[in-house]
């Protein structure tokens, strides 16, 4: 899978592109969490290409946004294809992750 | 109808995701099944096959995971054999999901997932392997 990052402002953006399971979520993982430990408080993951996501990935998601919480900041989810949208409905995880449908839809929230 | 089985064998790493992605493909050129079915059935045995790698094997060992496929007329069968630690994934407790961002626990999740797609679950230890079948019916209404 790959990353770009980018950032709008105090952003940091996160654009995925392909496959998010057990084998690419660990890179996925050390990027997020770098952002934070550099005092990241807004971050949008933009999930426009990634055609697939497994319980792994979402475990990085929820670990990263409660660990951008405790430092009073916000990951905004984006863009999500279909099948995608619906591996979070099934884990529940739609219900207080912020999804929204696009990019000017999250940088807007902040 | 001819019952025609897809089989491949996978090697104990996570980086032959990448492989059974390709196989999950090739299957639904062949077969025609839909897009979201594929999608659904890569999600299921990738988390089978995730577990089978986290914790079924302590030896530091290659081993071979096996998966086959056979579509019929009420739907998917699927078979995935591993010859790891016993596991058991139609008994093993899921965490209650529906709760909130602080109060989330993640255990099981993988198991969660598959039980919400898949319509039937058995699993039997034989031979030192654990074999774990699911199907998927065509409709959503069970007899």
């Amino acid at each position: 899978m790959e990353i770009i990052e980018e950032k709008q402002g105090d952003i940091n953006i996160f654009k995925l592109n392909g496959r998010l399971d057990s084998n690419t979520s660990q890179g996925f993982e050390q990027k997020l969490f770098q952002a934070i430990s550099d005092g990241s408080k807004t971050m949008v993951v933009d999930f426009k290409d990634l055609d697939y996501i497994s319980s792994a990935g979402l475990r990085v998601i929820l670990k990263a946004t409660k660990a951008i919480k405790r430092e009073d900041g916000r990951i905004m989810l984006c863009s999500m294809q279909d099948y995608v949208k619906e591996v979070f409905e099934i884990a529940g995880f739609d219900s207080f992750l912020p999804i929204v449908a696009n990019m000017d839809d999250a940088i807007k929230s902040f | 109808m001819v019952q025609k089985k897809y089989s491949f064998e996978l090697k104990s790493n996570l980086s032959e995701l990448d492989n059974l992605c390709m196989h999950l493909e090739k299957f639904g050129q062949k077969t025609g099944l839909s897009k979201k079915l594929i999608f659904e059935v890569n999600l299921v045995l990738d988390e089978l096959f995730t577990n089978i790698i986290s914790y079924g094997f302590d030896d530091g060992c290659e081993h071979t995971i096996k998966v086959t496929m056979t579509p019929d007329n009420e739907g998917l069968c699927l078979c995935i054999e591993d010859d790891g630690r016993p596991f058991n994934p139609v008994e093993f407790e899921t965490t209650d999901l529906s709760c909130s961002i602080d109060e989330c626990k993640i255990g099981g999740l993988g198991i969660h997932i598959i039980r919400k797609l898949m319509d039937d679950i058995f699993y039997e230890r034989c031979k030192d392997k654990n074999i774990v079948k699911l199907k998927k019916y065509h409709t959503k209404s069970k007899c």
